[in-house]
């Protein structure tokens, strides 16, 4: 971006048809062949809640599910991964129905400026998927690559916490104290 | 209303137990909910104050607004009201605003760090296919800045660049790679002028000053702002000192780092109005400044705040960037998106001001505060920003907690050829704080006091006056001190642990909002408004202007307004997205945001409730004064069976308007002194906060691990505790970057070496220390439910307690911010070849061993316990100005009974020789006072 005028080394990139499994559904998009994945899912499939914070692997916002693993999408090359299953932020909640993990997240503070959360959630929910029994250390390695700003980690490893005591069903997902599920009326008889 | 009515068709068969939010099957039966059925939820007593019948303990005494808490959601740990948004990856950030065939913006940056722009040539790039518009600084002459007094920017060049990767041309495309293409076709001829970097550099004359301020710049040197404070007796000084302490700091520059890069999306719409949407903590002055360089008129734009992407005052200033994408969406004719990356949000930086500061502390034979002397050199790149302000805060912000026997400031701010810095959480005040902590923990060394007692008997009580003449109300300082060497176990382990472990306070102080408008008069106008409509089914709509950064704003003030109505949470929806509808709100910076807002949504909202008591009484034909409101019904205090839904009596007041409607505003009480720079720092509030740290250090290689922290802070009221100890956690981190590892790091010549994340060093979540959150309520007399801010005091003790728990491992002072192992481990080879010691092992580590002035510190501290509570508790309401301590009169000011009290804004001319570096910037005189000036 700064310097001197330089000429591009890479060959020019080809459009090609990216296809993968998005969030469940199939999609079929052209894209170049030198796209990396955050790009396509981005800009071509609609899927806005995977963020970019660095293009280079430092900050864990572009994190999603490929194939079941934690993948940074910001470094892995769309043509690679064509024909995978891949799982955002948005296809962690079941219809409107929030994951545990994302009620948690809601919940326990583990969300405060938001611009982080996709990554952490997609990190925790692969880690809950193979342990729901993690202990703190298992959760801060699950989460090292993801960089938070706001809330110092703390409140984002409770979260998980207490999503993976849902997980393992020791917990029901406890109503917040939000009125919403507070509602003193659940079915009062009207007059 | 029919009685059959069902929101949705089978909602109540499908309702889950598992307490899994559904869209659409909230829990409401008929809309405006609560209507009209006579049973409701009891009152939640244990959310009541106490002097009001409830259960809440109300240590620190009453609060005028008690008898309007209803017990619904203020003091509950509260999710925030967009957290659902957030964690599904719909909230919307700047990038993910796409407009229909938008066009991708570019810019072309300097490579240069001071160049003067002989010629832009964009016909190359102009041609190329797929270019729509492509502009340069002549399109937009007109400067501007975040300060009325400092508008020294400009869209992009006009004459001059001022550090590499500032703006000289921009150009739009139909796509990123074309655009990036067509920015390496644009020729710029540079003619090279001769950088400053070191700021001490910054100080001398040069021949091309990097700004030029006419008549008013200081000589031809690079000096942007000098202060010059003196208060208190001075003269004595030297007869009375019994421990002195002089600390000679160096502090790197340092990142917000927040998670999301700048990005805006610029679109005239048809009617020629410009919708621009920014991540901005401030909208408001982003407005404008689009206004000055676009030369259109304010209402002309419709500045939309998209979700934050984290702030903490890196998105506070109106930037270049958001005038290039309206500049250029207006020559495109279509919708213009300009994202940066890393390295670019970098180049903007604004950070926190790479500073050298040196503080003397002078301590008497009674261990009292006798004289404070700061000098604060500071950073401040290519550009003024909020650098005026900081100039004033470096200083000032350091007069309190502590009783002072005088107070010496001065501080200059100079112009560099690096990204401009600006204000980061803590603003000006964090460099200064830890370096004086320090300070006193060396003197309670001298001393050979326990620095905890040292700090408790030399309090300011609550409602009183610093030296400096600002106006402290509640303050819990006493308290958040008390709790942390409580829940630490202090004196357990202070001076005890062995070599490579150590334990250390620190104390913070910080504004509640900036007690002056930038941009207006106070008596003209309010600080904050907010306005509020409920309409026909209950629900209530809030315009502010309040800009959520994450922190919580809009949750709070939905609180707030809930609290006083008593509905449910569900039914208050914030709306403070664009400038159209939001009433004007100077934005989240300063802390201000939940004292200012909150306090004129509750105004907003008691104007709502009496509307409704007196339908109500109406209605039941009885007095609205002996009505109460709770969970959506309005009944008769005594006889809750006697009483109205509260949809009855919102339709009974809203016979012939349709809407109720109400607006309420805030505004500062009068206050401060007359002296030039009175008003910088002045707040409605101030909170404090005391910290205490352990730390690991590795002796053989110099790395420190913090591993506890405790962390009080003093809030006046949580509305939501929930968000108060993620702020408190959230600044923890973030202070503990800057003191063991975040850095902007500018090579031999003058490049940013570190504009990533890979080598600016965030803290990881195994860096993070296990942080105990202690919150203090002392109920201030003024805020909203008595709530203060929580948003950036609580970073400031972090780093002096980190350091000072590092002497207390290892007995070396390194006063060298951030604390890298390499810095680490030379300070431990210096003391063992000092020492002659072979193994870093064999360090002794400091010891305590009390002196007689400990037990006098502990009276003291026990007698003014007594006094601060009273004042606390306003059961002793006398004025109370700094220097009683001193044996002064509370009543009068100590200028009119102490001659040799001084208070000054201008060195004489006896005391031009020996002020420190920065006060060296105070004897060049200006162009105005010099023969034949420039």
């Amino acid at each position: 971006m700064v310097g001197e005028d330089f000429v591009s080394m890479i060959p020019a990139a080809q459009s090609e048809i990216w296809y993968g499994e998005v969030n469940g559904q199939t999609k079929e998009v052209i894209a170049k062949s030198n796209s990396i994945l955050l790009d396509v899912l981005r800009d071509k499939t609609g899927c806005l809640g995977v963020k970019r914070g660095c293009d280079m692997g430092t900050c864990g916002c572009c994190t999603v599910m490929i194939d079941g693993e934690p993948r940074l999408s910001c470094l892995t090359m769309a043509h690679d991964v064509s024909g995978s299953k891949i799982t955002t932020v948005e296809g962690l909640s079941d219809g409107s129905h929030l994951a545990p993990i994302q009620q948690c997240f809601a919940d326990h503070g583990g969300s405060q400026c938001g611009f982080c959360t996709p990554g952490f959630l997609i990190a925790s929910q692969a880690l809950l998927e193979k342990n729901p029994n993690p202990t703190e250390q298992q959760i801060a390695c699950a989460i090292e690559g993801n960089l938070c700003r706001c809330t110092g980690y703390q409140q984002i490893v409770q979260s998980i916490q207490a999503a993976a005591a849902i997980h393992r069903g020791d917990a029901e997902a406890v109503a917040s104290n939000n009125a919403a599920h507070a509602d003193p009326h659940p079915s009062g008889p009207e007059i | 209303m029919s009685k059959d009515y069902v929101q949705q068709a089978g909602m109540n068969k499908d309702v889950r137990v598992d307490g899994k939010r559904v869209a659409g099957k909230m829990r409401f039966n008929p809309p405006g909910s609560g209507g009209s059925r006579p049973e409701m939820a009891e009152r939640d007593m244990e959310f009541i104050p106490e002097l009001e019948g409830g259960n809440e303990a109300q240590p620190a005494g009453g609060h005028f607004q008690d008898k309007y808490r209803t017990g619904t959601t203020v003091g509950k740990r509260t999710p925030l009201v967009d957290a659902n948004a957030k964690v599904t990856g719909q909230a919307w950030y700047g990038d993910d605003v796409r407009l229909a065939n938008e066009l991708i913006g570019r810019i072309i940056r300097s490579p240069y760090h001071y160049a003067r722009v002989k010629s832009v040539d964009t016909s190359e790039a102009e041609k190329l296919p797929g270019v729509i518009a492509v502009s340069t600084g002549v399109d937009a002459p007109s400067q501007f800045g975040v300060l009325p007094v400092t508008k020294d920017e400009h869209a992009m060049a006009v004459e001059k660049v001022r550090h590499v990767g500032d703006l000289v041309a921009c150009v739009a495309a139909v796509d990123e790679e074309t655009a990036r293409h067509a920015a390496r076709l644009i020729k710029i001829e540079y003619e090279v002028l001769d950088p400053v970097h070191d700021p001490k550099k910054g100080l001398l004359d040069v021949d091309e000053p990097i700004h030029w301020r006419g008549p008013y710049h200081i000589g031809s040197t690079n000096v942007q702002k000098r202060v010059f404070q003196e208060f208190g007796d001075r003269g004595s000084l030297e007869d009375t000192t019994q421990a002195f302490h002089n600390g000679k700091w160096k502090f790197m520059g340092v990142n917000h780092g927040f998670t999301e890069p700048h990005a805006v999306v610029a679109h005239w719409d048809p009617n020629g109005r410009l919708q621009l949407y920014t991540p901005q903590q401030v909208p408001h002055y982003a407005h404008r400044a689009l206004s000055t360089v676009l030369e259109v008129p304010m209402h002309q734009i419709n500045v939309i705040r998209t979700f934050v992407g984290g702030g903490f005052g890196g998105k506070s200033d109106p930037f270049p960037h958001e005038m290039c994408a309206a500049i250029l969406a207006r020559k495109a004719g279509r919708p213009v998106r300009i994202t940066f990356d890393r390295e670019e949000v970098f180049w903007v930086n604004r950070g926190r001001h790479p500073s050298h500061i040196e503080v003397k502390i002078n301590a008497n034979d009674e261990a009292k505060i006798s004289g404070f002397e700061i000098d604060a050199l500071i950073d401040g790149g290519g550009f003024a920003s909020f650098g005026h302000v900081t100039s004033y805060y470096n200083g000032v912000l350091a007069t309190a907690p502590y009783e002072l026997g005088s107070f010496h400031y001065t501080g200059a701010r100079v112009w560099t050829n690096k990204p401009a810095s600006g204000a980061m959480r803590g603003h000006g005040a964090v460099n200064t704080r830890c370096a004086i902590e320090v300070g006193l923990d060396d003197i309670a060394e001298k001393l050979k006091v326990d620095p905890v007692d040292l700090r408790l008997a030399n309090l300011l009580p609550p409602h009183s006056k610093t030296i400096t003449g600002f106006r402290i109300t509640s303050n819990g300082m006493r308290q958040a001190l008390e709790r942390v060497r409580e829940g630490s176990n202090w004196s357990e382990k202070f001076r005890k642990l062995p070599l490579g472990k150590g334990i250390g306070i620190g104390c913070g102080f910080f504004i509640s909002g900036s007690g002056l408008p930038i941009h207006w008069d106070p008596h003209n106008f309010p600080h904050a408004t907010v306005h509020l409509q409920i309409d026909m089914d209950g629900g209530v709509t809030v315009h502010t202007g309040a800009a959520d950064i994450g922190q919580g704003s809009s949750t709070a003030v939905a609180q707030v307004v809930a609290e006083v109505l008593a509905l449910p949470l569900e039914m208050v929806h914030v709306r403070s997205h664009e400038s159209d509808t939001s009433p004007v709100d100077l934005g989240s910076y300063s802390s201000r945001v939940t004292f200012m807002n909150a306090n004129a949504a509750i105004g907003a909202a008691l104007e709502i409730r009496e509307k409704l008591l007196n339908a109500a009484g109406e209605i039941l034909d009885v007095e609205p004064e002996k009505l109460v409101l709770n969970d959506r019904r309005i009944y008769v205090k005594r006889d809750p069976t006697i009483g109205v839904s509260y949809l009855d009596a919102l339709h009974k007041s809203q016979e012939d308007i349709g809407a109720l409607i109400a607006s309420g505003a805030y505004r500062t009480p009068p206050m401060g002194g007359i002296h030039k720079g009175a008003a910088a720092g002045l707040a409605p509030a101030y909170s404090f906060s005391a910290y205490v740290a352990e730390v690991d250090v590795d002796v053989d290689t110099g790395q420190i691990k913090c591993t506890n922290v405790w962390a009080a802070h003093d809030c006046g009221k949580a509305l939501n505790p929930l968000a108060v100890e993620g702020q408190i956690i959230g600044s923890c981190h973030m202070g503990l970057g800057q003191v063991l590892s975040e850095q902007m790091v500018y090579g031999r010549t003058g490049h940013l070496q570190n504009p990533n994340f890979l080598e600016y060093k965030i803290p990881s979540v195994h860096e993070m220390p296990n942080v105990t959150p202690i919150i203090i309520e002392s109920c201030d007399p003024e805020g909203p439910f008595g709530a203060k801010e929580a948003g950036e005091g609580p970073l400031l003790p972090i780093l002096p307690a980190v350091v000072n728990a590092v002497y207390d491992a290892i007995g070396v002072r390194i006063n060298d911010l951030p604390l890298t192992p390499d810095k680490v481990w030379a300070a431990i080879s210096k003391k063992m070849k000092k020492l002659k010691l072979d193994d870093p092992r064999d360090l002794p580590v400091p010891t305590l061993d009390f002196s007689e002035l400990q037990k006098k510190l502990e009276e003291r501290s026990n007698e003014h316990r007594l006094r601060d509570s009273r004042r606390q508790r306003m059961e002793d309401t006398g004025p109370y100005l700094n220097g009683v301590l001193f044996g002064l009169d509370p009543t009068l000011p100590p200028e009119e009974q102490d001659e040799t009290w001084k208070i000054s804004v201008k060195p004489d001319s006896s005391q031009l020789d020996n002020l420190g570096l920065a006060g060296s910037a105070w004897t060049k005189k200006e162009q105005r006072h010099m023969a034949g000036g420039k």
